[in-house]
């Protein structure tokens, strides 16, 4: 099987090679034979690394140790989930499973828009089948996936470790890949536009979309990241400005400006130049950030591998793009002026300059401070690293600026706004600030950058329910409908608008749970039996350490006992694991009391059996989960943008009065009874006969206790189907046919499995929202990019007719023209 | 024209400045010399009192017990710093780990910062060691060093 993956990946260079040839040749002799060879050899690309990815997975999954990378990141033992996910789990994969992303989206890509970008489609195939090249180019001259040992087979893999055996971080790399490998695609269109010199407006429409389907993923793989670093590293914070994070960041940045400045050329036809270079630049920071992470350039408390053969070809390949790119920016310069000048400085588009100039500040300081060791030590001959505190120095102002741009940009009207329409648009949301801000200041917050972040938050929320209120009654007094309805049709008529809007309160959150920073307690104490420690509103009382194994891994478990405010509020219990094959790399098992208004988060340091003393760092985190309830938030509203156009326009313009306030009351009860069957559906194997009280505490405790295979993210057992939900099923009916209670379940629960982990959190469905979010998300995401997919494969003629002879955009900006000029009216 | 030329000369100058002193001030609080065992030790006294991110491998780690208070060294390249830290140590810092710990030398011991020690941490791209001898012999470029 592994010549056979090696002769695919060849077989997939030499086809890409073919592509990127024959559509740059059909394109300059006008060749059409050419073009579509070209294009039919690029969708080969597409099969080979479908073929090719599928024999890795073949190997993961029947455990062939043969070859180099399966023995490397997986074992026996390993869940089916991880072995799959082990696919990106290493350099050579992740690079596979780079050129297959990129060959599926770039697929989807030139087939949606085949017909309406003709002129540009040879050169968008060139372009990404280059990057392909490029890549394919190391997997097989340097880091081949299928690379096999010449003598002895490993009876066994040495397995992936452990702190990566963790859900978050299984799709956390892919969310990311899908972010960054998307950025390639609006590259493409930018570029083929460039060469051909078709620079109207047509090529930002097609690749609108990709860039804000590819943000969605990098911000869901940024989070992602920073749930896995504060639930599995358990040293109470979620990001650290490490170099590997800070790489993840760097094009998220650029995106964001670009998603903000695209919408000045499409209604002002400026900044033209500005919008080409930042997805030239997006991509750049996209390559730049893996050879970062991959070179060994920087210095992480990430292992990161030192190969200066790869760092010698991503460099190369970075002039490359860098020549290459700006040099048709150059050259196209006369194509490229603006249309418009800047009228005012008091106009939206000078707000989103401003803001983008912020976010070009933010990625490029971030860079800088990331390459700062390395650059101190090329020119001095000293590394000098720079820490957190430095960067937060920095990038705290900088975020708090960007909050305030977030409120300030859509009060503001295109070209100028009059003083009588920015007391009209202000007076509201300032007054609702300085109203938070006063009141904080009277309740004695000690923070002042929290509690300025807090006022920001107040004043951009108000803003932003400003504009649905009113663009809600405008609506309401023209189509007669109530107010619940009109919001949903407002919201449908201009998805761009006001899914950016609910983006908008996505990041306030976001920045709620930041400012919560600022009132972070810790402490780091070492306890003897029955010490207590008193931290804000808790007292934690510790009680014992015990010392179980489950066959896979040792656990060490603290016992702790919480009060909050003097009252008990359940048990903790935090744990070390040591895994079989990886004793020297024990795991911290977090235990964690999550609710709305703060974290209390527990970890076990180290300990002594004999003695029972043990050492935790105790920490309290206020508001934390409002950053992970926001990403949730920012990723409905880029949904929103991203629904379809014309045929959502269409079935809004249908919706009879008063449909929306019934449909949502419809769906809500809908959701509560779907809740009710699922659970019912789980049945024990060979259960013991209950009485009716025994069964009623089971199936209770079904829906408290949750699985702990690792895979299913902690599904309640009443939900989860993998084998190890039965064995705990299984386990509980056998404890409650005993006669136990609720507290003797969860200790014997606590005892076998080591930890808190089956308990889940005291406030059960809290956490277990807070598990499901992500995966939520994710769900949501799948379910978006399939719609998004159906919607771009359609042609023309499947819409109806008075919709398809007006171009969505078109309608889009008339009907955002209307709806200002209705509002201004109303001054 | 010239005076907009002027305006903008003076403004790109403004912003030149603040940002430098900015980033000089806040550089002056946040920067450490990242130096091996070897590079510090061969002349502690250039470093003393100087913020120091020193990287090598941990060993002799000692634990007063019932308490935060550990003791180790730090190698590299023959040469051995010692060090002092009060607080909890991560997972992975154990002896022969590697490790980059931040602090300032005190005579001839080097006094940790909290939360001053990192010990390397598994990444996605760096492949475990082989364990024994069923690993067998890697063919193409054996980079055994991960990636």
């Amino acid at each position: 099987m592994a010549t056979i993956g090696s002769y695919t990946l060849l077989a997939a260079f030499v086809a890409c090679a073919y592509a990127i040839a024959a559509s740059v040749a059909g394109a300059r002799r006008r060749s059409l034979r050419l073009v579509e060879s070209g294009v039919g050899a690029f969708y080969t690309v597409t099969a080979l690394m479908t073929l090719a990815s599928s024999i890795i997975l073949h190997a993961f999954v029947t455990e062939d140790y043969t070859i180099r990378y399966v023995d490397r990141y997986s074992d026996s033992v390993q869940p089916l989930f991880y072995k799959l996910t082990s696919y990106w789990g290493g350099l050579d994969g992740s690079i596979m499973f780079w050129v297959f992303l990129l060959s599926v989206f770039g697929a989807i890509a030139v087939k949606t828009n085949r017909e309406q970008q003709r002129e540009l489609i040879p050169y968008v195939v060139a372009v990404i089948g280059a990057v392909q090249l490029f890549f394919l180019f190391i997997m097989i001259v340097h880091k081949d996936p299928f690379a096999t040992y010449l003598t002895e087979t490993p009876v066994d893999g040495r397995g992936l470790n452990p702190l990566l055996q963790n859900p978050y971080m299984a799709i956390h790399p892919p969310s990311l890949y899908t972010g960054f490998v998307g950025m390639t695609i609006p590259f493409a269109f930018g570029m083929a536009a460039l060469i051909t010199g078709f620079l109207d407006d047509s090529w930002l429409r097609a690749v609108r979309r990709w860039t804000m389907f590819s943000w969605l993923f990098l911000s869901l793989g940024l989070t992602l990241g920073m749930i896995w670093a504060y639930e599995e590293l358990g040293w109470g914070g979620f990001w650290g400005w490490d170099p590997v994070e800070n790489a993840g960041a760097l094009p998220w940045f650029t995106a964001t400006a670009f998603l903000h400045s695209v919408m000045v050329q499409e209604r002002r036809s400026m900044l033209r130049v500005w919008n080409v270079t930042l997805v030239i630049l997006t991509f750049f920071l996209t390559i730049f950030a893996t050879f970062m992470t991959r070179s060994g350039v920087v210095q992480s408390v990430h292992a990161f591998g030192e190969d200066a053969q790869l760092s010698m070809l991503f460099i190369v390949f970075m002039a490359f793009i860098l020549i290459f790119s700006f040099g048709w920016v150059i050259y196209r310069l006369p194509l490229l002026r603006a249309r418009n000048e800047l009228e005012s400085w008091a106009s939206r588009e000078a707000a989103f300059l401003l803001n983008n100039w912020i976010l070009l500040f933010a990625a490029f300081f971030i860079l800088f401070a990331t390459m700062f060791p390395t650059i101190s030590e090329a020119f001095t001959g000293q590394r000098i690293t720079v820490g957190p505190p430095f960067f937060n120095t920095w990038m705290v102002p900088i975020g708090l600026v960007l909050l305030l741009l977030t409120g300030i940009g859509p009060l503001l009207a295109w070209r100028r706004s009059s003083v009588s329409n920015l007391v009209y648009q202000f007076a509201w949301p300032v007054g609702l600030a300085v109203a938070t801000a006063v009141g904080l200041a009277a309740i004695g917050f000690r923070v002042w950058v929290s509690g300025l972040c807090f006022a920001l938050c107040a004043f951009v929320l108000g803003t932003i329910s400003q504009e649905f209120v009113r663009g809600a009654s405008v609506r309401r007094g023209a189509t007669g409908t109530d107010i619940v309805t009109a919001l949903v049709g407002l919201v449908m008529r201009s998805r761009r608008r006001y899914g950016g809007y609910v983006v908008h309160v996505g990041i306030v959150l976001m920045f709620l749970g930041f400012a919560g920073s600022g009132y972070k307690l810790e402490q780091q104490v070492m306890m003897n039996q029955g010490d207590e420690v008193e931290l804000g509103r808790f007292l934690v009382r510790y009680e014992r350490v015990s010392e179980t194994d489950d066959g896979q891994k040792q656990m060490i478990t603290g016992h702790m006992t919480i009060f909050k405010d003097g009252q008990a509020a359940g048990e903790l219990f935090p744990a070390r694991w040591f895994f079989r094959k990886h004793e020297t790399e024990p795991t911290t098992e977090v235990a964690m009391r999550r609710s709305v208004s703060e974290d209390l988060y527990i970890t076990l340091a180290t300990y002594d059996l004999a003695d029972q003393s043990a050492a935790f760092q105790i920490t309290v985190n206020p508001l934390v989960n409002w950053i992970w309830f926001g990403f949730t938030i920012m990723a409905l509203g880029t949904g929103i943008a991203l629904l379809p156009e014309s045929s959502l326009a269409f079935v809004s313009a249908k919706v009879p009065t008063g449909a929306a306030t019934t449909s949502l009351l419809l769906v809500s009860l809908l959701l509560g009874g779907m809740g009710t069957n699922v659970n019912a559906q789980i049945a024990v194997p060979n259960g013991a006969e209950l009485t009716a009280g025994q069964q009623r505490l089971e199936a209770e405790l079904k829906g408290e206790l949750v699985c702990v295979c690792g895979s299913c993210s902690h599904l309640p057992l009443s939900t989860c189907t993998c084998a190890v939900a039965d064995d705990m099923r299984l386990r509980l009916n056998r404890q409650v046919a005993m006669g136990q209670d609720r507290d003797g379940v969860y200790q014997h629960f606590i005892d076998t499995y080591g930890s808190q982990e089956p308990i889940g959190a005291p406030i059960g469905m809290f956490n277990q929202l807070s598990w499901l979010f992500p995966m939520l998300v994710g769900g949501a995401c799948l379910v978006g990019v399939g719609f998004v997919a159906l919607r771009w494969s359609r042609r023309d003629s499947e819409f109806p007719e008075s919709l398809a002879s007006v171009p969505a955009d078109e309608q889009d900006q008339q009907l955002e023209a209307r709806l200002d000029d209705e509002l201004r009216n109303l001054d | 024209m010239p005076n907009q030329g002027l305006k903008i000369l003076l403004t790109t100058g403004v912003f030149i400045t603040a940002f430098v002193g900015l980033m000089w001030t806040t550089m002056q609080d946040g920067t450490q010399y990242y130096k091996h065992v070897d590079e510090v030790m061969v002349d502690p006294d250039q470093w003393v009192g100087k913020r120091l991110q020193v990287h090598g491998f941990a060993s002799d780690i000692s634990w007063k017990p019932s308490s935060l208070d550990y003791r180790f060294a730090i190698e590299n390249n023959g040469y051995v710093v010692h060090a002092e830290y009060t607080g909890i140590v991560p997972d992975t810092f154990q002896d022969e780990s590697e490790v980059v710990v931040s602090g300032r030398l005190e005579g001839d011991v080097l006094i940790v910062e909290p939360d001053g020690i990192m010990a390397k941490c598994p990444s996605k791209y760096e492949a475990k060691p082989a364990i024994d001898a069923s690993a067998g012999t890697e063919s193409g470029d054996a980079d055994g060093a991960g990636n």
